[in-house]
């Protein structure tokens, strides 16, 4: 049983309008995003120091590719993020980053296959790299914090997907940064290390997804009904 | 909504009693549990006034207003499955212990004239003591000294009476040494 009347709400709701800040369009939204973000990966790029071989890497096609997609994967995740706060957006906008998504995972993939085909077992080493984690953290401390408050900001109609958006968004970018100063460009390597600890980040956002995204307003119907009695 | 987001306190309130039967059809259609429409409806509403801010003037209110209700609504179910699987429904417990004495008010206090009836057809020693003592609810020495009759006597009396009325209230046949009693 309701503690206070639908009409009585009505009026303490009307009662506080307040004008509000219009939320900016998703887009408009990964724009402010990429432009608090940027600053913040070019200064951890700049601490650690550029890799010496990124003139030779800026001709290599393929490193261009993965970083292309692992870039796109990460403005499309945020987006899709901003999509998701918004009530009656489509949900298909929710997928927006699987396709360059599936890009940087194929380009991988496809670089660890002709490595295996080339050289054979000896062409996918994988040995523990516990630089990757720690790297991908520090460089997307800054896009993260950006991205958790302005999700905050949304309605938390979808708190799992928002949060494994979001959290994909700064884990993309983190890693377009952190190789920029990480040499390490062993396909498999990358693809279980940096791609790995990107996709294993943005699941465990997903699973804190409900604690983090939730109503906020039980309180107003408890201070709502104070004021009545 | 536009002049709600405004500060338009007027419209804010007309635009909510406007969403309210909206917001109760896509409810109610949907939710199967009518007693808590009315709490979906209120939560809907507070979210609404909590997101106000998410609304694009140059989008559709109602696919808005739906996807918040669609939401809530979800939230709501969910609440109630969290509840219910940590709940069991149990019968009303008929018994309290094994002992027929113990369950009296669960089995009721049964039919007072039949009782009346049955009392009025014990033999006479046993009517007195059952009266004095279970009715009038007595001491044996006050019953004793009302009657004249023994505390002993008295209190086999009200024994063999006891026993009497039993077997005539449930229908069982009082042994044929209580029938020379």
């Amino acid at each position: 049983m309701s503690k206070i009347r639908t009409d009585e709400l009505i009026l303490q709701l009307a009662s506080e309008p307040a004008p509000v800040r219009h939320l900016r369009s998703p887009m408009t939204r990964t724009a402010i995003w990429l432009a608090i973000s940027l600053p913040w990966v070019f200064a951890i790029v700049f601490v650690m120091g550029l890799r010496p071989d990124l003139r030779a890497q800026m001709s290599n096609a393929h490193w261009l590719i993965e970083q292309g997609a692992a870039l796109a994967t990460a403005l499309m995740a945020a987006m899709a993020a901003f999509c998701a706060g918004v009530p009656g957006r489509p949900r298909w906008e929710h997928l927006l980053p699987l396709l360059p998504l599936a890009v940087w995972l194929g380009a991988l993939g496809q670089d660890c296959l002709q490595g295996w085909i080339s050289y054979g077992s000896a062409g996918l080493t994988l040995h523990p790299d516990w630089q990757c984690l720690p790297g991908i953290i520090m460089v997307g401390m800054g896009p993260a914090v950006a991205m958790a408050a302005m999700i905050l900001r949304g309605a938390p109609l979808a708190p799992m997907t928002t949060t494994a958006l979001g959290a994909l968004a700064a884990g993309g970018l983190a890693e377009v940064g952190l190789r920029l100063f990480h040499q390490v460009d062993a396909s498999l390597m990358v693809l279980v290390w940096q791609a790995g600890t990107v996709v294993g980040l943005t699941l465990i956002a997903g699973l804190f997804g409900r604690r983090v995204l939730r109503w906020r307003h039980a309180d107003v119907r408890k201070h709502a009904f104070d004021a009545k009695n | 909504m536009k002049a709600a987001q405004a500060g338009d306190g007027a419209a804010y309130a007309q635009l909510l009693k406007l969403a309210v039967p909206i917001i109760t059809r896509v409810v109610s259609s949907q939710h199967p549990y009518g007693l808590e429409i009315d709490d979906i409806v209120q939560d809907v509403l507070l979210s609404l006034h909590y997101v106000r801010h998410t609304y694009d003037p140059g989008r559709r209110f109602i696919p808005w207003l739906a996807t918040i209700a669609h939401h809530r609504l979800i939230d709501a179910q969910r609440r109630r499955i969290r509840i219910t699987q940590n709940e069991d429904a149990v019968p009303e417990l008929l018994e309290t212990f094994s002992d027929d004495q113990t369950n009296w008010e669960v089995a009721g206090q049964g039919d007072p004239e039949l009782l009346k009836r049955a009392i009025a057809d014990l033999p006479i020693g046993q009517r007195h003591a059952v009266e004095l003592l279970k009715l009038q609810e007595l001491s044996l020495k006050e019953a004793s000294a009302v009657s004249g009759i023994s505390v002993a006597a008295l209190k086999v009396a009200a024994h063999r009476g006891m026993k009497a009325l039993r077997a005539r209230l449930t229908g069982e046949a009082p042994s044929t040494k209580e029938k020379a009693e």
